[in-house]
């Protein structure tokens, strides 16, 4: 079918235009930068400062620590961008209904536009920042190339489990005006759940056995743990099946919540 | 001199009564502030977790002890929500830039700088500010041997005044910047959230350089971090004497002259988009 396939350069489209988008905001994303390099410096610090009374912990010596550290600093905006509204706003100023009313699929609509930014930020964001990270606490590269490979397969679906979860979390404000304080809400918890504050692999192990079966396990623990050569072999079967089926299930979820909110746009009668 | 005195008096009645009138609103709906403190409380809770997450694994910091690294957060958590709860407007200050108002706020015959930190009075950064309060009893109860003295009740007054003076300092630097491009508001959170993170941490486990910075160039340190120590009975960093820390509001006053004499010099620079 011909249409289908116009579906799909559609999509193309919208990505290219969001990877295009953010190529213009160059100054607000140097800064960004700096920040996240910032970030990762402190956090590097007061590592080096733990690692003083001990040598390993968990499996982690402080170099493992410091090469997670860095790489979750660097994935953070490809995965849960911090103080992303944009769907939010558009359902606030009323946007919204010209999304809806776009031809084609709203969740996939949003998606691809996120595909694009992600894609983005991976290569302008990741990147420089590891490597800063190499340059300013001389972490190296773990690994080789089957790790590489494996742990930028599972970042796919990584981004994809961030994508599905930034917008569950703003399309609340079809019900709550005032939904800032819940996108706050959504963006510690995904902070927290996904490593970013304290490895996974350093929780209390009541607290790790409930986060390997979170969502956000998948965002960026599992593609860092690969990376940095602690998870291999069958383990990383039994990862891809759970976070496969998170994925379907956030995707369902955001669909269906997609539906019943253009619904109520109808409803309301826009 | 006269006249710039009864200014400031008459602009800061102004701005007690533009405050009063926010929280009126904001009072008005109750279920809806309710739910944003409470978030903020619970968000900073999780925040705030990750010291004792830490310490879970590793027993010291060093030398530092659970409790104290857990007083230092605390203040430093309380301190942070106090400069938010009064520096909302002027982080918001790039949206007034953007959209031509502070061509109007020129206009009006009240000083520009009250007007904009009226602009925005958060009132759910009470939230944080109640979650640095309760840790900062729990953190107390962490440490039983902690001896209390006149002298380190004042130091506690001087260290959260001075730390949240620099705190809106810093936003007012921020601000400042919007003069020349609205594209790098992002700068200002490495001095406020980065701020606040550094400084939830013992200065020791920064190289010296960072140290130095901190404590003399944009001065948390010098006054948030150094009243701290006093109290805990902590060496000072740099092996600065003790009785430095008396001195952190002197930091703090100093380092908010200097914001002021820049944001003075941007508004006199301030060409309007709109042309």
């Amino acid at each position: 079918m011909p249409r289908k396939t116009h579906y799909y350069r559609f999509y193309f489209e919208v990505a290219r235009a969001s990877f295009r988008r953010q190529l213009v905001y160059r100054w607000t994303n140097l800064t960004g930068l700096i920040v996240n390099i910032f970030f990762g410096a402190i956090f590097s610090y007061v590592m080096i400062a733990l690692f003083q009374a001990r040598h390993d912990t968990a499996g982690y010596d402080l170099r493992d620590t410091l090469r997670y550290i860095w790489l979750v600093q660097a994935l953070i905006m490809v995965v849960v961008p911090f103080g992303w509204t944009d769907l939010m706003l558009t359902i606030r100023s009323g946007d919204v209904v010209s999304d809806l009313s776009k031809p084609c699929d709203f969740y996939w609509y949003w998606f691809s536009r996120e595909v694009g930014s992600a894609l983005y930020y991976f290569l302008f964001r990741t990147v420089p920042i590891y490597l800063g990270g190499m340059l300013l606490f001389g972490i190296g590269l773990p690994g080789g190339w089957v790790s590489w490979l494996g742990s930028g397969f599972f970042l796919l679906i990584g981004a994809a489990l961030g994508i599905a979860f930034r917008f569950l979390y703003n399309i609340i404000a079809f019900w709550i005006i005032e939904a800032r304080a819940m996108v706050t809400m959504g963006q510690v918890i995904a902070t927290f759940f996904t490593g970013s504050y304290i490895p996974i692999a350093f929780m209390p192990f009541w607290l790790r056995s409930i986060t390997l079966w979170l969502p956000f396990n998948g965002m960026m623990n599992v593609p860092t743990e690969i990376f940095t050569g602690k998870l291999f072999g069958g383990a990383l079967a039994f990862e891809f099946l759970r976070q496969a089926l998170w994925l379907v299930a956030l995707t369902l979820l955001a669909r269906g919540i997609a539906a019943i909110a253009a619904r109520r746009v109808v409803v309301q009668g826009g | 001199m006269i006249t710039g005195i009864t200014g400031i008096i008459s602009d800061l009645s102004l701005y007690r009564r533009l405050i009063g009138m926010q929280l009126r609103t904001q009072v008005q709906y109750k279920v809806n502030l309710a739910v944003d403190i409470f978030t903020y409380f619970l968000v900073t809770m999780l925040e705030y977790m990750v010291i004792f997450l830490y310490f879970n694994t590793f027993q010291t910091l060093l030398g530092w002890h659970v409790g104290e690294v857990a007083l230092l957060g605390a203040v430093v958590s309380f301190t942070f929500g106090l400069a938010e709860l009064f520096g909302s407007g002027l982080d918001s200050f790039s949206e007034i830039i953007r959209r031509g108002e502070f061509d109007r706020i020129l206009l009006r015959p009240v000083g520009a700088l009250m007007q904009v930190a009226s602009n925005e009075f958060r009132m759910r950064r009470l939230g944080r500010m109640t979650q640095g309060l309760l840790m900062f009893l729990f953190a107390l109860h962490l440490l039983p041997a902690l001896h209390w003295t006149f002298a380190k009740l004042l130091m506690l007054v001087f260290g959260i005044a001075s730390g949240a003076t620099i705190f809106v300092a810093v936003l007012l630097l921020g601000a400042t910047l919007c003069f020349w491009t609205v594209e790098t508001t992002e700068l200002a959170n490495i001095l406020t959230y980065g701020g606040r993170e550094v400084m939830s941490w013992p200065l020791s486990v920064y190289n010296r350089a960072f140290q130095s910075i901190f404590l003399f160039v944009v001065p948390l340190a010098f006054g948030l971090y150094m009243p701290v120590c006093y109290l805990l009975g902590r060496p000072q960093p740099l092996g600065l004497p003790d009785a430095a820390a008396f001195l952190s509001p002197l930091a703090a006053a100093l380092f908010a002259a200097v914001a002021y004499v820049f944001w003075r010099f941007g508004v006199r620079r301030y060409q309007s988009a709109g042309g």
